[in-house]
Order: C-alpha cells, then sequence, then structure tokens
C-alpha cells in the first residue's frame, strides 16, 4: 500500500476543528478561532482580519501586525490557499458537498475563481469606507468557529446553507467565488516555493488527475501549458492529483521553479 | 495573472460573464448587505461591552469577532452576540443582570484581545468604563422606601467609592432611617454587579452605557 | 408583591382598624377556621419575623392556603412596617422546591419515603431501648431558640420531667449563652434592664463586637435615625473587622481579638482613677466580687469548671485595675492609649446618656462571660444603667433565643423562669407546675451543646433528636461532630423544613411546619413576647415540633404529662405560672393574641420598658429609685466582678498565622437553609468569600478574586478571596461568613469555649492562608 496524502490532510481538519473546540476541555492548546487565535500561546492572527480591523478602526497595533505576518509569511512558504485546503472549515463543507453531488448529483454550475479577489478587494475598500470589518460581519469561518466555540448550534445553520446552495445553485461556489481569504492567499501564492511539481517523462496520459484536481482550472492549464509544476494561485495543496496518479509523476516541490 | 488567462476554450461571452458581471454583482450584493447590516449594533438593543473596549462604532470596526476575550472571561460573564446583534453579530457583550463583570484585577480579557478593539493601555479595574449604573425606578427602589436593603452597596466592588449610602430621616415610622444608595458616576466602572445582585424581578439599578445628558430629579 | 405607598396607607388603615375592633375580630385566622378563611380571597394575618432577635412585625397574606404576600407590620412599635431584605422575602421561605413533606427513614445509604406512624415508631423504640440499655443520659433533644415557646416547653418537660435527663440543649448555647451568664452574675436574672426606646432615647453608643448594620438592621435604621435628629449623638464601633457599621460610627476603634478584656479593665481603671464613677450609685447599688481565673478553654472532653465567687471591697477591686493602664492596655489591643481614656471619659460624662451594644463578638468568645461582667462593669461604676436611653443591651440573634431558650430554659442546667436544676425547691417548683415527681427532674446538670456532641462522639449519647436548627453546619469544629453522628451504634432524628448539611446525617427525617403554618409565641432581644396564629398548612404531612413531641410523649407513655386539647394554649397557661411573682410576669394567652408583644414582666396587663426602676418595673416600689430585686444573694445589689485579661485559646503562630472570625451577612440567616431558597437573596449573595487585608494578600501574592486555601488545625476549605468587599479585615485577620453550606467555614472553627457558659469562639482561631 502506497503512501495517501487524503489521511493526512483530513486529520489535520479534523484537528482544526478539535482545537477550536479544544477550550471546553479546559485545554489551552488554542484559545480564539481562524480571524484571531492563541496556538501553544504564539499570537496568530488572519492577515484579512487585521488588514479589514485596521482599515476600519484606523488603528494600528503592531502586535496584531505581527501574529498577521507571521500567518503570512507561513501561507506564503506553504502554498497560499494551502488554508483553504488543510485548515478552512468551510473546504471540508464544501468537500462533503462535493461527495454529495458525486452520489445523488446536483447542479454543475460555476462562477470564475477571480470572484474572491474581488471580494477581497470589496471587503477592503468597504472596510476602510464604512469603518466596519465587511468580512468578520459575514464570515461563515467565523460564525463556524464561534459556534463551536461557546456550543451555539444555531449559527450552524449558515454552514448548512452554503452547503445547500452549493448542491443547487452553483458548485463550490463559497470557496471557488466568494471567500476573500481564499482571494487574499491566492494573490500571495504567486511564487510560493511549496508546489505540486510533474515529471512528463513518468506521465502516461491516462487524465485521471484532471478527473481528481476539485478545481479544474488549476491542475489542467499547467499540464497543459508544459510547465514543471501547478502555477495556479488557486491551488490548495489539496494533494488529490498526487494520491490519484498511478505512476507516480507528481512530486511536492519545495522550491519556486 | 496572465497564467490564468483562457487557454482552455473561453468564449468572450462566459469570460465576460465569469469575470466582470458575477464581481461586479458580488460588490453590489457585499455593498447593499453591508449597508443594510450599517447601523450601530445598540440600535437593536444595549451591549455591555468588556472591559477596556473602544467607544462603540470604534469597537465595532475594530472588533474581528475571534472570542478570545470570552474564552479568557473566568466567569463566563461575556458572550459572543448572535444574528440578533445585527453588524455586532459575533461581538463580545456582558449581559450583566445574568452574569456581571466581576473586575478581574489582571483583567484577561482585556490581555487576550487581539485588534485593539479592547484597549490594552488598561490596566486598573477602577478605570474600567463600561458604563453607569442609574437607579431607573426610585419608586420601586427598597432602600429608597426605608427597607435595609442597600444589597446594591454591599455587593458594589467600589462600596463607598461607586455606591455610599446617604441617610435620612423616615418621615414615615418617625424612628428610621432612610438609607439611599447613591451613584458616582465618577467612580463607577459599570461593572453591572449591583444590576446582577438587586432583588427586584426588574432590577431598579441598572448599567446603561451613556448616562442622560438631562440631569435627573434626584441627582444630589 | 411590590408596596406603594397607597398599598402602604391602606395597610396603616387596616392596621389602624385591627387596633379599633381588636384582633380577633378582623383577625379570623384561629386555628380551627385557618383553612375556611384562606381559600376566600386574601387575608392577612400579624407574626413576627422568622429570622434575627430583633422581632420585627409583618403582615402576612394568605390566599388559597398559601402564603403570597408579606409586609412590614406599620402597628409593630419595633419596625413600624419596614422590614430587612430578609423579612421582604418572608413569603417565599416556606415554598423552596425540595421543601420536605414526607418522613424519611434511613435505609443503607437512601433515605425512604416512611408513614408517620412507622417514624414515630421507629423512633419511640430506638430511644427506649437505648435509655434501658444506657440509661435516660444517652438520649438527647437538641433545639433552638426558633423553637416557639411551647415547643421548648414540651421539650425540657418531657425529657426532664418525664423522661428524666437533663441532656436538653438549644442553639442558643452558641449565641447567648455567654450573655446569659453575664446577666445572671450580674444581675441574679437574665435578659436586658432596657429595651429598644433606648437606641431612641439615649446619646451615646459604644458597640462591641456587634455588626449591627447587617445582623441587626432594622435596630441600626432606628440608631441611625436618632443620630439624625439628635447631633450630639455619637456612635463608637469597637471591633476587629471594619464592617457596614464601622462606616456608619462616628469612631471606629479597631483592636487585637480577645484584648476586648484589656480594654474594659482600662476603661474602668480610668473611671476609677479619674474619679469619674458615680460613688452614691456604688453604694447603694453595687458589690465587688472576683471569680476564678485562669480557668481553661474547655477542649478536652468532660472539661469541668465552677466558679468560686469571692466577695471583695471597692479598694480591692481598684488594685485589681491597677495593672490595666491605657498603656498596658494598648500594648494588648492596639488601641491608641489616649482613645482609650476618651472612651472612658466618654462612658462617664455626665452629660451623656450612653448604651453599650453587643452581639456575638463578645458572646461567642472564650472568655465571653467575663466580657459580658466588664460591660456592666462600666455601667455600674458610672450609673449608667436602668434609666432610659443609658443601658447595656445585649442583642439577639434568634427570633426566640430569649422568649423560648433563656426564658422556658431549654439548658441542660436550666429549668423556666431563671430557676436551675441544682437547686431543690427549682426543682421542687417545676416537678409541681409539670405535675411530675420532683425527683425525676435530675440534680446535675448534664452536658452543655459542646460536651453534648462530644458525648455522641464517644457514645455517652446514643440517640439524638435534633430540631429546627443545623447543628451540622454550625457547629465548631465540625469535622469531628459530623463524623461522630455517623459512627455506629449512633440514631439522629432531625426535624427541619429542607435538606440540610443536619438532615444528611439523620437517620429519620421529619417533615415539619414552620413559623405560621402552626401557632407560636416568641420572645426577641427586648423581652418582647409575640404571639402568631397558624396561617396556612404546611405542605404536605409536615407537623409542628410540639405536635411531633406530643406525639412522642404519647409513644414513650408520657401522654398523660401533656393532656391538652389547645396546647399552645394551655401550654402557655401553664408556662406562665413560672414566672408570676418572680419579675417575670407574662400576660394570658388572650393578651398576645391581640396585642403586637408585650415587654416581660407584664402586671396587671401592662408592660414594662426598663426594669429594676422606679416608675417602669412594678416591682420596684416607690422610694426605692433602682433596685437589682432579683439578686436576693448580694441584698437585691448589682456585682462588679474582676475580670482578668486571659488570652484566647488559639493563638496565631508560623504555621497559622492567621486570625479566622465568621459571621454573619445582611442577605442571609444563619445557615441559609431558608434564605438560600429565596433565589433573590440568593442571587444577591450567592457565596461565602473570605476577607482579607489587602497588604495581608499582596505578601502572599493573592489578588482579588483569587481562590485560595484557608485551613486549621481542624480542616479546610477553598474561598474566593474578597479584598474590597463590605467588610474589611485588619490586618493578620480573616472574615468568612458561615452561611454557605457549600463551603463549611466552622470545619475550621476551634471547639473552645467560655468555661462559665460554655459557648464556644466562632470568632477566633489561628488558620493559615495559601492560593488554591
Amino acid at each position: 500500500m502506497s503512501f495517501k496524502w487524503w489521511p493526512v490532510r483530513r486529520t489535520v481538519q479534523f484537528l482544526v476543528l478539535a482545537l477550536i473546540a479544544s477550550p471546553w476541555a479546559g485545554l489551552a492548546v488554542f484559545r480564539g478561532n481562524l480571524a484571531a487565535g492563541d496556538l501553544f500561546g504564539l499570537s496568530l492572527a488572519d492577515p484579512l482580519a487585521f488588514l479589514q480591523a485596521t482599515l476600519a478602526s484606523r488603528q494600528f497595533v503592531p502586535s496584531f501586525l505581527l501574529s498577521a505576518a507571521i500567518v503570512t509569511a507561513f501561507y506564503f512558504l506553504v502554498g497560499g490557499r494551502t488554508f483553504c485546503g488543510w485548515i478552512c472549515p468551510v473546504y471540508l463543507l464544501t468537500e462533503l458537498g462535493e461527495k454529495l453531488r458525486a452520489r445523488f448529483g446536483g447542479v454543475d454550475r460555476s462562477y470564475s475563481l477571480n470572484g474572491t479577489r474581488w471580494a477581497f478587494a470589496v471587503t477592503l475598500v468597504v472596510s476602510l469606507a464604512a469603518g466596519i470589518p465587511l468580512f468578520e460581519v459575514l464570515s461563515p469561518l467565523g460564525i463556524t468557529a464561534r459556534a463551536i466555540m461557546f456550543r451555539a448550534w444555531l449559527p450552524l445553520l449558515l454552514p448548512l446553507a452554503i452547503l445547500i446552495v452549493e448542491l443547487f445553485v452553483a458548485r463550490r461556489i463559497w470557496c471557488r467565488s466568494l471567500c476573500p481569504v481564499g482571494g487574499f492567499y491566492s494573490l500571495i501564492a504567486r511564487f510560493s516555493p511549496l508546489r505540486v511539481g510533474f515529471e512528463t517523462s513518468k506521465c502516461n496520459h491516462c487524465g485521471v488527475c484532471r478527473e481528481a484536481c476539485p478545481v479544474e482550472e488549476v491542475l489542467a492549464p499547467s499540464l497543459e501549458s508544459g510547465a514543471r509544476q501547478v502555477v495556479s494561485g488557486h491551488c490548495t495543496r489539496c494533494m488529490r492529483c498526487l494520491d490519484s496518479c498511478r505512476t507516480k509523476a507528481f512530486r511536492v516541490n519545495l522550491t519556486y521553479r | 495573472m496572465a497564467i490564468e488567462t483562457p487557454t482552455t476554450g473561453i468564449t468572450r461571452r462566459r469570460f465576460l460573464k465569469n469575470g466582470v458581471a458575477v464581481p461586479l454583482a458580488l460588490a453590489l450584493a457585499g455593498g447593499s448587505i453591508s449597508t443594510l447590516f450599517l447601523r450601530r449594533a445598540d440600535a437593536r438593543g444595549f451591549y455591555l461591552r468588556p472591559p477596556g473596549a473602544l467607544e462603540e462604532s470604534r469597537f465595532l470596526a475594530a472588533c474581528v469577532k475571534c472570542g478570545k476575550c470570552a474564552q479568557a472571561c473566568p466567569n463566563n460573564s461575556i458572550r459572543m452576540a448572535g444574528a440578533e446583534a445585527g453588524i455586532g453579530i459575533g461581538t463580545p457583550h456582558i449581559i450583566a443582570r445574568e452574569t456581571p463583570c466581576y473586575l478581574c484585577p489582571d483583567l484577561p480579557c482585556v490581555k487576550a484581545c487581539p485588534s485593539g478593539a479592547l484597549d490594552k493601555t488598561l490596566t486598573e479595574v477602577e478605570k474600567v468604563r463600561m458604563g453607569t449604573a442609574v437607579i431607573v425606578d426610585r419608586e420601586a427602589c427598597l432602600s429608597i422606601r426605608g427597607l435595609r436593603c442597600e444589597v446594591c452597596y454591599r455587593e458594589c466592588p467600589l462600596i463607598d467609592k461607586a455606591i455610599t449610602i446617604e441617610p435620612r430621616h423616615n418621615e414615615r415610622t418617625g424612628t428610621h432611617t432612610i438609607m439611599e444608595p447613591v451613584i458616582h458616576r465618577d467612580k463607577c466602572v459599570g461593572c453591572g454587579i449591583c444590576e446582577h445582585a438587586c432583588v427586584r424581578e426588574k432590577p431598579v439599578i441598572v448599567v446603561i452605557k451613556s448616562p442622560p445628558e438631562q440631569k435627573d430629579s434626584y441627582e444630589f | 408583591m411590590t408596596v406603594s405607598r397607597r398599598d402602604f396607607l391602606k395597610a396603616s388603615a387596616a392596621a389602624a382598624a385591627f387596633a379599633a375592633a381588636g384582633a380577633s375580630a378582623l383577625n379570623p385566622l384561629r386555628p380551627k377556621d385557618a383553612d375556611a378563611a384562606s381559600t376566600s380571597g386574601l387575608t392577612w394575618g400579624k407574626a413576627p419575623c422568622r429570622f434575627c432577635g430583633t422581632g420585627c412585625g409583618v403582615l402576612v397574606g394568605v390566599k388559597d392556603g398559601k402564603i403570597v404576600a408579606t409586609k412590614g407590620d406599620p402597628q409593630a412599635p419595633v419596625n413600624k412596617g419596614l422590614n430587612c431584605i430578609k423579612g421582604y422575602f418572608l413569603s417565599k421561605i416556606l415554598y423552596g422546591k425540595d421543601r420536605l413533606t414526607k418522613p424519611l427513614i434511613r435505609k443503607g445509604n437512601r433515605m425512604v419515603e416512611a408513614s408517620w406512624d412507622e417514624a414515630m415508631n421507629l423512633i419511640a423504640a430506638k430511644f427506649k431501648e437505648s435509655i434501658a440499655k444506657h440509661g435516660p443520659n444517652s438520649v438527647a433533644i437538641y433545639g433552638s431558640g426558633q423553637w416557639t415557646i411551647a415547643d421548648g416547653y414540651a421539650a425540657a418537660k418531657l425529657f426532664k420531667g418525664g423522661i428524666g435527663t437533663n441532656n436538653v440543649e438549644a442553639n442558643a448555647r452558641l449565641c447567648m449563652a455567654s450573655a446569659v451568664v453575664g446577666f445572671m452574675t450580674t444581675f441574679g436574672s437574665d435578659e436586658p434592664m432596657g429595651c429598644y426606646d433606648d437606641l431612641d432615647l439615649g446619646d451615646t453608643y459604644i458597640l462591641w463586637g456587634a455588626n449591627m448594620a447587617e445582623c441587626h438592621p432594622v435596630l441600626f435604621s432606628r440608631l441611625i435615625d436618632n443620630r439624625l435628629r439628635n447631633p450630639k449623638v455619637k456612635i463608637v464601633d469597637f471591633g476587629t473587622r471594619f464592617t457596614r457599621t464601622s462606616q456608619m460610627a462616628n469612631q471606629y476603634v479597631k483592636f487585637a481579638p480577645q484584648s476586648d478584656l484589656a480594654l474594659l479593665n482600662a476603661i474602668a481603671h480610668v473611671i476609677v482613677k479619674e474619679k469619674l464613677y458615680d460613688q452614691g450609685f456604688i453604694n447603694k447599688h453595687v458589690v465587688f466580687k472576683k471569680g476564678k481565673e485562669k480557668i481553661g478553654y474547655g477542649l478536652e472532653d468532660k472539661f469541668k469548671f465552677a466558679d468560686d465567687p469571692k466577695p471583695m471591697t471597692f479598694e480591692e477591686y481598684q488594685a485589681f485595675l491597677k495593672p490595666y493602664t491605657p498603656e498596658y492596655a494598648s500594648k494588648v489591643s492596639g488601641v491608641p492609649a489616649k482613645t482609650i481614656v476618651e472612651i472612658a471619659r466618654l462612658y462617664a460624662d455626665k452629660s451623656r446618656k450612653v448604651c453599650s451594644l453587643w452581639t456575638m463578638g463578645v458572646n461567642e468568645h472564650s472568655r465571653g462571660s467575663w466580657v459580658n461582667n466588664l460591660i456592666y462593669n462600666v455601667h455600674l461604676l458610672t450609673g449608667k444603667i436602668c434609666r432610659p436611653g443609658e443601658n447595656p443591651m445585649s442583642l439577639t440573634g434568634q427570633p426566640s433565643a430569649c422568649g423560648t431558650a433563656r426564658e422556658v430554659g431549654t439548658f441542660t442546667h436550666r429549668l423556666p423562669a431563671d430557676m436551675v436544676v441544682t437547686n431543690p425547691e427549682h426543682r421542687e417548683k417545676a416537678a409541681r407546675i409539670w405535675g411530675v415527681d420532683p425527683h425525676k427532674i435530675p440534680d446535675k446538670p448534664s452536658y452543655h451543646t459542646v460536651e453534648m456532641f462530644r458525648a455522641l462522639d464517644r457514645g455517652d449519647i446514643r440517640c439524638m433528636w435534633i430540631q429546627c436548627t443545623n447543628p451540622f453546619q454550625s457547629m465548631p469544629n465540625l469535622n469531628r461532630y459530623r463524623k461522630g453522628a455517623r459512627k455506629e451504634g449512633r440514631f439522629i432524628v432531625v426535624s427541619d423544613i429542607y435538606p440540610n448539611r443536619t438532615t444528611e446525617q439523620a437517620d429519620v427525617i421529619l417533615p415539619t411546619a414552620s413559623w405560621v403554618e402552626k401557632e407560636g409565641m416568641w420572645g426577641n432581644a427586648e423581652r418582647r413576647t409575640h404571639h402568631f396564629h397558624k396561617l396556612v398548612n404546611a405542605p404536605g404531612e409536615g407537623r409542628s415540633d410540639l405536635a411531633q413531641l406530643i406525639d412522642f410523649a404519647h409513644r414513650m407513655g408520657y401522654g398523660h404529662l401533656f393532656p391538652y386539647k389547645h396546647p399552645e394554649k394551655e401550654i402557655w397557661e401553664e408556662y406562665r405560672k413560672f414566672g408570676e411573682g418572680q419579675g417575670k410576669d407574662l400576660a394570658p394567652y388572650e393578651s398576645y393574641v391581640k396585642a403586637r408583644g408585650l415587654r416581660w414582666p407584664v402586671v396587671n396587663g401592662k408592660e414594662t420598658r426598663w426594669r429594676y426602676v422606679e416608675g417602669h418595673d412594678p416591682y420596684v416600689k416607690a422610694g426605692e429609685g433602682i433596685k437589682f430585686y432579683k439578686n436576693k444573694a448580694t441584698n437585691y445589689k448589682a456585682v462588679i466582678w474582676a475580670r482578668p485579661y486571659e488570652p484566647p485559646a488559639e493563638i496565631p503562630d508560623k504555621q497559622y498565622p492567621f486570625w479566622l472570625c465568621t459571621g454573619r451577612v445582611l442577605e442571609h440567616w444563619h445557615t441559609a437553609t431558608m434564605t438560600g431558597r429565596v433565589m433573590e437573596l440568593k442571587r444577591a449573595n450567592p457565596n461565602a468569600v473570605c476577607e482579607m487585608h489587602p497588604e495581608d494578600a499582596k505578601r502572599l501574592g493573592i489578588k482579588n478574586r483569587d481562590k485560595v486555601r484557608v485551613s486549621s488545625r481542624r480542616g479546610s476549605v477553598v474561598l474566593t478571596v474578597d479584598l474590597n468587599g463590605r467588610g474589611k479585615s485588619e490586618r493578620g485577620n480573616l472574615f468568612v461568613p458561615f452561611f454557605d453550606e457549600t463551603k463549611l467555614i466552622n470545619e475550621l472553627c476551634i471547639d473552645a469555649y467560655c468555661p462559665l457558659s460554655g459557648e464556644p469562639d466562632f470568632k477566633k482561631c489561628a488558620v493559615r492562608v495559601e492560593k488554591a
């Protein structure tokens, strides 16, 4: 049995949920949520949350910047939307949506990946103009995480609604087109060192990897363009291509080429 | 971004639709939702903010709703607002009647705040200003009626500073004292312990955020 | 249940009508028609408040067989329509969700419902078995100052006159016994000469170990009002803790625990040295005596003490006072010598009417009886006694600590009306009134409270019946006595209204009628006897303590001692015979039904406000002025006692460096079995906290609201620290209230007691504090 990435990734995803819930058990492992949190005492912050709060309140908190910078640097190194594929609870939901669609069918409509970058821009502009951290008000990430943190189950209707929308309106609409966090991370991923690389020599052109990749704009164009690695900023490093390839044509690159 | 320009035969129409129309719709939707929500959270009901909270509109701007202050509170006094709070969704607040702020001397909630929504320069509990207690119903206050209650006074963490007792002769009995609790707004931190402790079904002493400008008739 | 001004007016009008038409017409709530009356709309009856010894009058509103409202009785002279916050919630105390409604019998670790017949048969069988095997002194009854007079009377009559044991005690031993010894040794008769009117009429009030602001709220409101009306009034608060009383006093004098003995002697010293005493008064009304010294602390089981009074002269007394210079007392107490001299001059100031007021700081003291004596000394030296507005006044903590425990004499050594079991004439008289053989009443006291629980632990007492009190929360050195009660072969019966820390120790729990669920009479701190009718039925199968005792008497074969048709009334008339002509005269039953209480002696229908003084007390003839007519042995004079300073039983040391003092808060009463069921009071003051001086806390790295473990040699408990609360402990002192059943602070208290009174010292023991 050869090594598979998916159990690792799935474990990390659930570990994140467990970390968010950890204060219930009185464990001080993690406090806060994905907007801002302390992991083993280290203060971390979502760079987007930092940008919004800073623009909205016109107040600069150096420690907040530091926390956001640590996170930005980390995701730059590991590939931007790696956050989506490995950390974000909403992505987990999206994956559930995909599974349900595969079994029961559903709409096959989808919208542009650019939406996330627009959303990012709109968030910053509105935050600055209205003095409100716009995304933090609406964020299903925040709402879901708070629901877990404070054991309030009613807000979980929102992720449920997203699931329904994804099944009946448009495929992966939140992650593909609406989420400003995804937009932001797609931008910083341009020169990220950690990338999915491929050796065309090993490829037998079976096409399984294209089927496996959840975002058709990510893998296929890179393969077709003859690049040595996945170039799209929207790659979530979900590693499905690696797991799917029977000839082991994919590998993890640790330097940008 | 040139990498992503259509190389897979995307039509001009589809490009327009996905690349321009959708984001535009998105921006419009975002804008309209935000204007819809653009009102102060306390327009939908009053929220007592944790110690050190900035002025309400700046607080709403700075708070990233991470919930760390609530997790840091040893008394579970700080709750996170739900959708009923409008723009204030997910912001921390204190419902004094249920669980007031017990003024931990090291202010763990303020320390926990990453974004500066709770002002870290606040280090002394006596400088906390969450609001001010006021007696909203003198008719219903048992102490003012001459009964020996004064629970708010005895429970006040700034006893003899924020609340004092003004004794005066009880004309009705002729031999007893009315021990009236008097609130000193310059000292009151607004922790809400008095509101929580008040023995009346509807508390006669409550914490309000900004005391009315108009002088009350009973002020001394 | 809000009381608006209109309600007040209405109530006043109603009350006026009461007075005009006679209570019986407007107060139809006689036992027989209680049910009929309570089904038709809201009916009001009168009662004294269920809680402290102040004895506020309340009106109780009854509808559909339940109390739905209470309000201060505008006609009640004590409170004139006011209440404290506990009294305000009286209507809720009986209706907690966990009210006991059925007899329960222990089956292993479970309490199983049983019928009254089963429960009472079991109790009678166990008591009979124990008496047969181990003698009558193996059974005991432990009651309280919340017993009605009839309850206490029946208990004393049954146990002393029927079963033939002096194992009758009451929790009043824990709060008033030292005051009793003080009164008896100084004046030859228990209870104060003054009354609450002194609070309105005096101008100088010296408080000793009394937090009136919280523990006698309505009286304190009266005291402060006196000062509001009269700018001359000065209130001095002597204490070891800065309380709400200290805050409102003109002067707060902090002193080291136990040093009150030295301070009071120093005050006497100054009065004598500066010749501020009233020589005429002393010549006419005072003798001097000294008793034993180095009298011990009763820490060991079966501790015995008998004082050996010796007369002395004024000169000898002056010589005794010699060492108690203000400087010496200052060294012992920490009070500046100058202050001591000032207070002495204040006491002696001819232009001032001085009252001393005290409560548990004085009584719950390993030399409590002595401190009581020493306070009287100052009043007797200066002649400031028995006159309106100038009296020493001991305040009580229970509604009938005076009426029942002290007047009926539900103590091991006592018989009703100041009589004692050691006196053959007294036994003779009691036996005559009770209709028993005089030899039946044992001529020796058996165990006072602490010794009684020690006897239970040792196994000398096998069966104990506890009524109307919560000793397994309120005793000192609780761990020992809680364990003792659960030992093999012990049988504990508890009559109560709610599950509490005492019912959990019980073998049989009897659901009990409380307050106006039965008829009763109580006596407050100013000798005022109140009557209340039964206004509602107890929920479930609850029965009054009296009914339980009479039922038990029948099963034990002493039914003939209780041949009553209307026990409450007939017992009263029987009990009244004890005090008649003894300066303890009580009025016929009917008078109390009408009145808002009467202060004894009640002679020819007239109550007495000031005892021992001509013009007020009918026992003092014209021309006699003042006469301490109960002190036959000293030719009707009061006694000034030479009582030295002696250290307390336990002093803080390296290992246990803090003093611990326990006490009350305004919101709760005693162990909070009742007030803890009132959601509003519980919310207002949910848990006991540990008051500490901020500098002590800082030194130990303790911050406000930190959890700390407080431990003594006897137990330990975890508490939240309060550094800026209602009470401010002095350096080296801690204060913890004892109401909280989840934090048994009494586990830490030492069971040292005053050898004269048997009253334990809840105010001082050595403890340590550490962060929990």
